[in-house]
């Protein structure tokens, strides 16, 4: 009799919960106000209707963020995550926290008409969910630098600016040009990118950063399936890289992180180190957004000096801009480089 | 042991479930996005009185549907766990009993996360494929759950230390075989696997899986909860059980099944969340009493008010990002679970 009692105290308790939501599911069931809708087809191939016009946007990636001001649409920004430090002006956006486990809750609250998504960094559940609280979401996919200038007017046309898509990739694809006419004749450099010095972790062949490397006149010598490679150093000496090239906020800190490579065993077996032969690029070779063209330039600059010399030949070349200025960047600890970062501490904690 | 009257089991429960519904309402209330008090109670009064057309659309779509939710996806998997852990701790004669210790949790993770590879090479409908995950998760718990069963038998018997042993090196194996998994493994979600690996509430289960955690958790602790007082019993022995006419190895199986369900229910849509299934129980003995007519009743609600308060912690303390729960979990569970067992010894 006892024993039935407490579990029908506990029964009831546990019943009025199930009843509690139940009754709370309700609400959500209301339509949502009649608009203009536009359909589309995603990059990971889902059906997306985007409400016409897009006025309130949400940015999940520091890429799309940059993707965002580079199409002039900074107005209509209205939420991005903790890591978007680009330009300076977005980080006085409304955060919604990492773009690896962004608050729902933050997001709803900002109430966007778009929520825009990149599979490389996003994680399914995240769009799984905004899809149950019918928050549209798209997402882009880019894997080349050429995805990234499409993958760009695509979005733009999402967005209801096509003019600005074509015209910023029409920009980008000029640099380029430029860039692969300067460097046609000249050998590629075999280049180490090093994206996680400890333990050693560098880009495998399919990720938009070896492609990157392609375009500034190198290859890495790194020939991996994996997009997030860890590396042996046995392999690297073995390889002998002519470069070894850094990905750095600022130009000392990738300088510093040479030196501290420098210093520690077996890497003095590098011919690159004991000649101190390396560059120190932007961080925004590490975003699939629009800025990655000025870091391309910028390495091909520092691989290929003699092929941006005074060439009296180049009467209407248009000065390349300078690279754009480094800003001081967390992104590391948020891209998928995060990957192998985070099973180290899952490995401590399980 | 007190003599157990119906009052004093009610006033228990009746305790307990008020903590709970006081949790339960500050866990609605914080949050990324600040709700006031009033405006909350209001909301509540609105919804249960069906006047729902009233409700800002926001907070109806931030608490209704994103936070509770959440919160009660919290209070099952930790009613799940802390029962599990109560049951496997009694079942065993060893206090140091949890699904966690047992493997099981690993044995879960790694069912999952063979699931997550093979997704995309079968041609599934997408309602099937979402169950595919919770589905794996749950094999992986099971056969886990019967692997170290086997390896615990001696002669035939079970043998607690023995038992316990396999399990922490079965857990230790599976843990291994998830590193390689996702270190070999090139593309798919394991950004997302990894966050999940460490126990996290912040995605909802499909709804047809909630239901099935909710209805299996009531039918497995039905069925422990029969076998609580032969589960007191047992704790004088397995020979002294069965010479008090207790049906042993009857007993062991419905346990065994009941809490594995339990288990492979609350890790297929939380992860692994570590020392609910452990310290709660523990406590609740503390505080309760270890006669298990009352201990598995309010283990259900310390774990469900232990896994909500974590919960929240996860959501507010680095607000608006999120911790993982089971790192909310361990970091509060490893001090307690020491300064407990210190306590014993003095």
């Amino acid at each position: 009799m006892i024993a039935a009692g407490s579990g029908l105290a506990a029964f009831l308790f546990f019943a009025t919960c199930l009843c509690a939501e139940l009754q709370a599911q309700t609400p959500s069931a209301s339509p949502p106000p009649a608009t203009l809708y536009k359909d589309y087809v995603d990059e990971a191939g889902r059906p997306v209707r985007v409400p016409q016009p897009v006025q309130r946007i949400v940015s999940l990636a520091p890429s799309l963020t940059e993707t965002i001001y580079a199409l002039g649409l900074q107005d209509r920004l209205v939420g991005d995550t903790d890591y978007c430090d680009y330009p300076a002006d977005a980080q006085k956006k409304p955060k919604v926290g990492g773009a690896i486990n962004p608050s729902l809750e933050q997001v709803v609250a900002l109430r966007p008409d778009l929520v825009l998504v990149t599979k490389g960094l996003n994680r399914v559940e995240t769009v799984n969910a905004l899809d149950g609280l019918a928050i549209p979401s798209y997402a882009t996919d880019p894997h080349t630098v050429q995805e990234i200038i499409s993958s760009t007017q695509r979005l733009a046309d999402v967005l209801g600016v096509p003019e600005a898509g074509v015209a910023l990739g029409a920009d980008l694809q000029r640099h380029l040009t430029d860039l692969q006419q300067r460097l046609s004749v000249l050998p590629p450099r075999r280049v180490l990118f090093i994206v996680w010095s400890d333990p050693l972790i560098s880009v495998g062949k399919g990720t938009f950063i070896a492609d990157a490397m392609r375009l500034a006149g190198a290859t890495s010598i790194v020939d991996s399936a994996q997009d997030w490679p860890h590396i042996s150093l046995e392999e690297i000496v073995r390889l002998q890289p002519d470069f070894l090239v850094f990905a750095a906020s600022h130009s000392e800190s990738g300088q510093n992180d040479f030196d501290v490579l420098a210093e520690r065993p077996g890497w003095r077996g590098l011919e690159a180190v004991r000649n101190r032969r390396f560059a120190v690029i932007s961080d925004a070779v590490n975003r699939p957004a629009p800025r990655i063209v000025s870091a391309i330039e910028d390495l091909a600059r520092q691989l290929h000096p003699e092929a941006f010399s005074a060439q009296p030949g180049d009467d209407k070349e248009k000065k390349i801009p300078p690279p754009a200025q480094p800003q001081p960047s967390l992104f590391v600890l948020d891209s998928s480089i995060q990957v192998p970062a985070l099973l180290e501490v899952c490995a401590c904690a399980l | 042991m007190r003599p157990l009257t119906l009052s004093r089991l009610l006033v228990q429960c009746a305790i307990l479930s008020a903590v709970l519904f006081i949790v339960v309402v500050v866990a609605l209330k914080l949050g990324a996005v600040p709700v006031s008090l009033y405006g909350l109670g209001h909301d509540l009064l609105r919804v249960l009185f069906r006047q729902t057309s009233q409700l800002s659309s926001e907070y109806q779509l931030i608490i209704f549907d994103i936070r509770l939710p959440r919160i009660l996806l919290g209070i099952f998997v930790g009613a799940s766990l802390s029962v599990a852990g109560a049951s496997f701790q009694a079942l065993l004669r060893n206090p140091l009993a949890d699904p966690y210790v047992l493997g099981v949790s690993s044995g879960a993770a790694v069912g999952a996360i063979i699931a997550l590879i093979v997704e995309p090479h079968l041609a599934l409908a997408p309602a099937v494929a979402a169950l595919l995950t919770p589905v794996g998760a749950f094999l992986g718990a099971a056969l886990t759950v019967t692997a170290v069963y086997f390896l615990g038998l001696r002669e035939g018997q079970i043998d607690s230390g023995t038992l316990l042993l396999a399990g922490i090196i079965s857990a230790s194996f599976l843990q291994a075989i998830i590193m390689f998994f996702m270190s070999t493994l090139t593309g798919g979600n394991y950004r997302g696997m990894a966050f999940w690996m460490m126990g996290e509430l912040s995605t909802p289960p499909q709804r047809i899986v909630s239901l099935i955690l909710r209805f299996g958790f009531f039918l497995a602790a039905a069925a422990i909860y029969t076998t609580a007082s032969d589960l007191n019993l047992l704790l004088a022995g397995e020979k002294e059980a069965m010479h008090l006419g207790v049906d042993v190895r009857r007993v062991r199986l419905v346990v065994y099944i009941a809490a594995s369900l339990l288990t492979g229910l609350a890790v297929s849509v939380s992860g692994a969340i570590g020392y609910v299934g452990l310290l709660v129980p523990h406590v609740m003995r503390l505080l309760f009493g270890s006669d298990h007519r009352i201990l598995l009743p309010t283990a259900a609600f310390g774990g469900a008010i232990a896994v909500v308060v974590a919960d929240t912690l996860a959501r507010t303390v680095v607000s608006p990002a999120e911790l993982p729960v089971g790192a909310m979990t361990a970091i509060a569970g490893a001090p307690l679970f020491l300064y407990l067992m210190r306590r014993r010894l003095a």
